[in-house]
Order: structure tokens, then sequence, then C-alpha cells
């Protein structure tokens, strides 16, 4: 028995264990659940939210924290606004956020997120123009942060208008052909803002201005076209594979390039054209007072503060979308995206009403078209 | 559990109140809440969907088809990493899990690398052919996502396999040679019989990550192919509850034949455990020439298929293609707090005390397992594979409605953060765990009575060590589980709760792409060193057990 190994009592062994792994606990609750914290204003938004540039949160809303004596918590909750959503619908019972930032003019239509929101107007509301803050919401459950168009955008490596001169004046026709839309990459509409974005383009321009049944031209792509999930797997998609030249993105990719190429941009825009006029959809971003919030009064003093150029400034360059206070100057950068008095807006051919009574419908016959 | 005392019987008990508690309740309550007061479509307009059936039915078959790519893909490799003896064999199998843990869009990119048109297959393809176009494009449609499935699945099958293999008595194999029998009767009567509970663990295992499978199936298959988990999320990004109740609740009725099918096909298996020892290792320098030819063919082709997309996630840590330019902002972002210290700090944290959790209720649940009351071997193996079989988007939304909102752990979610990947982690740990305990001998522990020790002490210098394979195997896939979690972390969290594979996503949203490149590097890295660290302190506790 000499070379039997010595041997911990196992108890002990257990116990010194257990009480490393109580300290740890217990450590990590006493920094988390910190009791002398400042008031606190909590914001929820989807995760890309101001976050592409080179300025942060303490720069956008360091100025309102000082002023209020609060502590502005910018919680990046969920990965798309509707899972924002779904999330506030089941924190409802004990809401956390006072404010929702990033509820678009198409999410808004649905039941469960007028739901978790309260109608507010500000005062500032006077700043931004009255036909964004209409094509959002009239209601006001939710006003502007921004907005942005939705379209096709190219690979300036790959084509350009002398080697695909339809590019200029780029119909769904050109893009049904199979070489295009070999080369094309959109998004999943139910899992995609943009993606349902082109969904919504798609059928306005055939139920609207051409007449023809929209379901035509899904059915002539299906094998082609590539659908991606989200955006960044589309953009991944886009950027990695070299057979694929063009992607449902937004107007100011153009604006994005040449400000971080510092040269003439690597990406072109191809809006859809009928009839000597090109035409996109507006996608506006809204924000708004989360229903039985704990701080309703600051809450309301955040949106006002959102609306002023102190916040606006800086929504062109970190967002990459247009600010929707048109008073803010906009970098030279943008002098390359694709602006809204260049295009008709689709939105003004498909009104929400119309959209809220058959969103679901169409969602699931693209479903049908695509996986039938 | 012969000599079961009360404390056994709590022991036991805890950790399936525990998933009673934080798994069955929340699940369980948000079906019935989605069936019952909805909104949205009704169980029997679900179910006789159109869509439903098809979807049904390719779910099942892509999943079928992955599992078989990756048990044969992965097979040879649980053999040579058991049996063979070699310099640096705790790395390989340290990096052998490595493609367990990285998020789905970080794959996609390094197989469009590899696979995907003009990628590095293809570039080869065209060189033999002399073809100036594309030949082969394995990174889409089926192929793509079965491939994909097969690259994350393999890890699973070496390691259980090889886990169980490292307890194959030699003695038997030397009587069999003896006695005249062939390899491939030994390999059919001796070696299979022996390895199949784990290879079934494994198949099971990566047949039910197949079938959950969503970011994969969506952006290789480019839309065209769905599972029923993308019907969920479907359903729930469109707030139809009554649609995602009903989906879960096929896919809960699934699961809970897989189990019970599982558990029967090891009952069935009635070999007492052999005389418990070590399986006999070869060096490598002692290997036949055709051997070691078909060795190197194996580690080529896993290289390729395993290896290559993880070089494309060095290359976009490195090269910004904004910009075009190699940069190393992506690394000076880690330095910052909120870009990767915290995100680690957050990560560590989490998945050390997960890990820590999956394991110690592993081993009781383990017990369960095996225990002769089919009703509770069952509803354990239906309770533990529950993480992985229904939807990660219902658990995490039963765990916030249900326990968080209402105990205010909403507004600091991190404990729960810690009890969800623990979840996910505990089918690893008690599946592996269990396997080791079928290959105890019985009579070790009759010894060990006899010898006078009591129940702690026999758990302590007996089983333990005996188990320590599993113990080792279940650690580690639950520790890459917990770290790479990603649905329940992502719908939790709030902004002081950053994780790694989070960060990842949320850099890859905002093209930071080198951002996510450095911190798929780290996570990788981070993991590695873990996954050394696990084995290391698995040795040094149970050396010289026996």
């Amino acid at each position: 028995m000499t070379e039997y190994p010595s041997r911990r009592d196992p108890k002990k062994v257990i116990t010194a264990a257990a009480v490393v792994v109580v300290i740890i606990i217990a450590a990590a609750a006493a920094i988390m659940f910190n009791p002398f914290q400042q008031r606190t204003l909590t914001v929820y938004t989807y995760g890309s939210f101001m976050d592409w540039g080179d300025n942060n949160d303490t720069d956008f809303f360091g100025p309102f924290e000082e002023k209020y004596g609060v502590d502005v918590v910018i919680d990046r909750r969920a990965d798309d606004a509707n899972t924002l959503v779904a999330i506030l619908e089941a924190e409802s019972a004990n809401p956390i956020a006072d404010v929702v930032i990033g509820i678009d003019n198409i999410l808004i239509l649905e039941e469960a997120a007028k739901s978790v929101l309260a109608p507010y107007t500000p005062i500032n509301l006077s700043l931004i123009d009255d036909s964004i803050v209409s094509a959002l919401d009239p209601e006001h459950y939710v006003v502007p942060f921004d907005f942005g168009l939705v379209t096709i955008i190219y690979s300036m490596a790959d084509m350009n208008t002398t080697t695909h001169p339809e590019l200029a004046n780029l119909t769904f026709a050109d893009l049904a052909r199979p070489a295009m839309a070999r080369a094309l990459v959109t998004e999943d509409p139910y899992l995609s803002s943009p993606g349902l974005a082109f969904l919504l383009t798609e059928i306005a321009v055939h139920e609207k201005l051409l007449g023809t049944d929209w379901t035509d031209w899904w059915s002539d792509v299906k094998n082609d076209i590539d659908i991606q999930p989200g955006w960044s797997e589309a953009w991944a998609r886009w950027y990695t594979d070299p057979t694929k030249h063009m992607m449902v993105s937004y107007g100011t990719d153009p604006a994005y390039s040449a400000y971080y190429t510092q040269t003439e941009p690597d990406v072109g825009t191809a809006p859809i054209y009928y009839n000597g006029e090109h035409y996109a959809w507006m996608q506006v971003e809204g924000m708004g007072l989360v229903k039985n919030g704990p701080n309703p009064e600051l809450a309301k003093l955040f949106i006002e503060y959102c609306l002023s150029p102190a916040v606006q400034m800086y929504v062109a360059l970190n967002q990459w979308m247009f600010p929707a206070n048109m008073n803010v100057e906009l970098d030279s950068a943008f002098d390359y995206a694709l602006k809204p008095d260049e295009v008709i807006l689709l939105n003004e051919l498909l009104n929400q009403t119309e959209i809220a009574e058959n969103l679901a419908s169409w969602k699931s016959e693209w479903n049908d078209i695509i996986r039938g | 559990m012969r000599n079961g005392s009360t404390a056994t019987y709590v022991i036991m008990a805890l950790p399936l109140l525990l998933l009673m508690g934080f798994l069955v309740y929340p699940v369980l309550g948000v079906l019935i809440l989605g069936l019952v007061v909805g909104p949205g479509s009704s169980f029997q307009e679900v179910m006789s969907s159109q869509v439903t059936h098809a979807t049904l039915w390719f779910t099942f078959l892509q999943a079928a088809a992955s599992t078989i790519l990756a048990v044969v893909l992965g097979l040879p490799g649980a053999f040579l990493l058991a049996r063979l003896e070699f310099k640096g064999k705790q790395a390989v199998r340290a990096a052998v899990i490595l493609p367990f843990i990285l998020p789905p869009i970080v794959v996609v990119v390094g197989f469009l690398r590899m696979f995907g048109s003009y990628g590095f297959v293809d570039s080869v393809a065209m060189a033999l052919t002399g073809s100036t176009e594309s030949v082969v494009n394995f990174a889409a449609g089926v192929p793509g996502i079965v491939l994909a499935h097969a690259f994350y699945n393999i890890p699973l099958v070496i390691l259980l396999v090889s886990a169980a293999l490292e307890r194959l008595d030699p003695d038997i194999e030397d009587t069999a040679e003896l006695l005249g029998a062939s390899s491939i009767q030994s390999l059919r009567r001796i070696v299979l019989p022996h390895i199949m509970p784990s290879l079934l663990s494994a198949a099971i295992l990566t047949f039910l990550f197949c079938f959950m499978s969503f970011p994969i199936v969506l952006a290789l298959g480019q839309g065209r192919y769905m599972t029923l988990e993308v019907l969920i999320y479907y359903a729930f990004s469109s707030f139809d509850f009554g649609m995602t109740s009903s989906i879960a609740v096929i896919q809960i009725l699934i699961l809970m034949a897989l189990a019970i099918a599982y558990t029967a096909a090891i009952r069935s298996d009635k070999r007492d455990a052999g005389q418990t020892s070590f399986i006999k290792t070869i060096p490598i320098t002692e290997l036949s020439a055709p051997g070691l030819l078909t060795g190197i063919l194996y580690a080529l082709l896993i290289g390729v298929i395993v290896v290559g997309p993880m070089i494309a996630v060095i290359d976009s840590a490195v090269f910004d293609p904004v910009t075009g330019q190699y940069t190393l902002k992506g690394f000076l972002h880690l330095l910052e707090v909120e870009g990767g210290l915290l995100p680690l700090t957050n990560s560590l944290f989490y998945a050390t005390l997960a890990t820590l959790f999956s394991v110690v209720m592993g081993i009781p649940l383990a017990y369960s397992l095996r225990s002769r009351s089919g009703l509770l071997s069952n509803s354990t193996s239906v309770m533990i594979l529950l993480p992985l079989g229904v939807s990660s988007i219902t658990i995490a939304y039963g765990l916030l409605r249900l326990i968080a909102v209402p105990t205010g752990w909403a507004a600091n979610p991190w404990p729960l953060i810690i009890i969800a990947q623990t979840l996910i982690g505990v089918p690893f740990t008690a599946r592996a765990i269990e396997n080791s305990l079928r290959g105890i001998d019985p009579s070790l522990l009759e010894q060990a009575d006899s010898l006078g020790a009591n129940r702690l002490q026999k758990l302590f210098f007996v089983e333990l060590p005996l188990l320590a394979p599993g113990i080792l195997v279940g650690a580690a896939f639950a520790f890459a589980m917990a770290i790479g979690e990603m649905s329940a972390t992502l719908f939790l969290k709030r902004e002081q709760n950053v994780t790694l594979a989070v960060a990842i996503y949320e850099n890859l949203g905002v093209r930071k792409f080198v951002e996510a490149g450095a911190a798929s590097l780290l996570l990788l890295v981070v993991c590695f060193i873990a996954f050394l660290v696990i084995q290391r302190a698995s040795e040094s506790a149970f050396k010289g057990a026996i």
C-alpha cells in the first residue's frame, strides 16, 4: 500500500470548490447590482444602431445626460426590430425600456408594435418634413429618426453602365434574365427589412405601374436569385462570391464607399426604372415611447432631443441613413448617394392601409413560390 | 444505486428539478400561451398546411444525410485519435473541436472561399480541367448545406467515439486475434458493439443539430430551402405565436421519439461491461506504410473540409474588404473595453460557470439515464435533449417572459444567460458521462464496497476517475456550446452582457469586418487554450486512479 497515492478528503474538495464558485458569483452579483447607480433612461434599439461610424454614444447623448443628470443606456437589445417588439411585449408586464428606436414604416403596421407603444407628438416634430412623418405613422406611435432608400446596388469592379447599359434604366424584366438574376443577392422578406422593402418594390411596380401579376417575376427568377437571411449575410455573399455583382441594399452605399476609400465610389445604385422615371422604396425608422415605461417625462425629453440637430447631425456618418431633420448639413460624400428627390417614392403608390391588409398573405405567397 | 440513501436521492433529483424549473416550465408555458392565447394560426391550420409537410420532409432528409456524412467522415478520425500515439495529440484533440464554436455567418464565408465558385477547391478543379469558367460549387444548395453540417459535427463524432474507444479492452482484441479472427471480424464483433452507444449518441446529437439548423440552411441554400426552425423564426417575426408554438410541438414530438428510440436501442444491448481497461495504442512511427498513407490522405481530406474554412477566419482578421487593405485595426479594437475586453470577460465568465454547472448536473443525470426505471430514464433522456431539439427562440422567449420578467432578472439577466448556456451543455455532459458509466466494471465498485469505502469515497476515487474521458469530452463540448451560444444570449442580453459570439455578429452587421474577424480569431484561440486546460485538469485530477 506504500505506492498508493495520497488522497484528499472528497468533502473538503467539494466544499472548497463550492466556496470558490459562490464567491465568484457573489462578486459578480455585487458588481452588477450596484445600488448607487444614477437614475437611468433605457433605450432599446437594434444591433447596428448608430454604430457604423467613428463617433460613439457619448458623442450623441452625452449632452443630454449632463443636462438632465441622467445615465442614458443605449441597449442594442436585439438583432432586428421585430425581435425588439417581441421583447417589449414579453416585458410589458414590467417594462424596462423607456424609449424604443428602430420600428419602421412597415413594422408599425403590426398590431403587436402599437400594443407596446404610447403615442406622443413632440414639439420638435415641426423640424421634420410632414411627408416623412405621415409616411411613417400619422398617429405618432412612432416619429421619424432617420430614413433611407432601398435600391439595387452593383459592384463597379464587375459591371458598369458601359458593360451593362441596362443598369442606367433597370427594369424587373432586365433582372429576370438568367444572367442578371444569377448575379443578384437579396434578403429574406420575413427576416430582413431591406428584403421586405424589395418585395414591396416588386409588388408596387408590377401591380401599380405595369398592371401585371407580381407573382410571375418571382416564379421566373426563383432558381437563379440568391436570397440571404439578412443584410449582413447578403453583403458577405456579395463581397465573397465572385459570381454576385448586384445586391439589394441602401442608396447611401456609394457615399459609404467614397467616404471610407477617399476616392470615387466602387459601388453604383440602380433604382428601378419605368416610363421616364426612377422609383425606390423609402424606409423610415421611427422612435417611440414605451407604454408604461419607468420614466415617461424623461423619455419625452429624450425624443425631443433626438429630433434636434445635436443628434441628427451625427446620423449621416454613423448610421448611413438620411437624418429625419432635413436642416442638417450632409457630408460631401453624400453627393454620391441616391437621394429622395431623384426618385419617385413607391410608398406613394402602395399606401399603408393596403400593405397592412395584404402583408401577411403577400409574404406567404412569396414563400410558396420560392419554396414551392 | 443499490445502497441508495436519502442524500443520493436528493442529489439525483436536484438536476431534474432544475431542468423542470428552468427548461420544461418556460418551454411548456410559452407553448400553451401560444396555442391558447395566440395570436396567430391554430394548431390544426399549421398541421394541415402543405408548407409544413414539405418543410418537415426536407428538414428530416437533410438532417439524415448530414448525419451520415458526419459519421462517415468522423469515424476514421475517432480510430486514429484513440489508437495512435503521437506528439501533440493533446493539441490535435483540442483543435478538433474548434469548428463547433464558430458562428454560422463566419462558417458560411469560410465555405464560400473554400468551396464556392472560384474558391480554393474550384480553382484546383479549374486548373486540372484547364477551364476558365467555374467548374464546381460545393457551397450552394443541398451539397453546401450537408457539407457545412458535416463541418460542424465531425468533431462530435470524432471526440465522443474516441472517448469510448479509449476504454476498449486490449485483451479481448488479443484473444480474437489469437482465435484467428480477421481484422474485419474483430471490428464488426468487438469494436463496433463497444462503440455503438457512443456512436449512437454522437449520431443523435448531430441529427438534432442539423434538424434545428437555421442560418446555414438559409444562407448556403440561397433561400430555396427551409427547415422547421426557419418557419418558427418566420412565424415569430410575424408575431404568429400560434404557429411558433405549433411547430415547436412538432419538434418536441420528434425529439421524444428520437430520445425514446435511443434509450430502447441502448437497453437492448445486454452485454455486461467487461473489465475496465485502456485501449492498446500504437506509436505513429510503427504504422505500416499503407496505414500511414491512408492516415495522411484522411488528414488531408479533413484538412480541406475543416481547416480550410478556418483559415478564412485568420485572413478576415487582417484584411479589410471595404478599403481592400491589410490592417491591424481589428486587433486594436479588441483592446478597447467595449470592443474586446468586456465581451471576452463575459464569454469566459458565463462559459466557465456554465461548463462547471453542466458537468455537476451531468453526473447525476447520467445515473438517471442508466436507471432501471423506464419512466425515469426516458423522461431524463427527453429532458436533456430538449435544449437541442426545441427551437432556441422558444426557450429564450420562455425564459424571458416566464422567468426573467416575473423575477425582475430581465434588468440584469446574467444569471439567466448562465442558466441558458448550462442547459445547452447538459446534453453533452450527461450523454458523454453516461457512455463512460457504461464501461465501468461493476466488480470494481463491489471491491470498493468490500474494502469499506463510503459512497462519497467510491464516487471520488473509483467512479469519477473512470468517468474522466466522458467528463473531459462532455466539458469540452459544454464549454464550446456555451461560448458559441447565440440565440438565447442574443435574446436575453442587455448592453453589459455582450459576449464574443454576439460581438462578432454585431460587428458584421455594421461592416466592421476586420473587427469581426479579429474577434472570431480571439474566440478560436481562447477556446483552444480552454480545451487544453480542460484536458490537463481532468488528467491531473484523475491520474493514478486505477
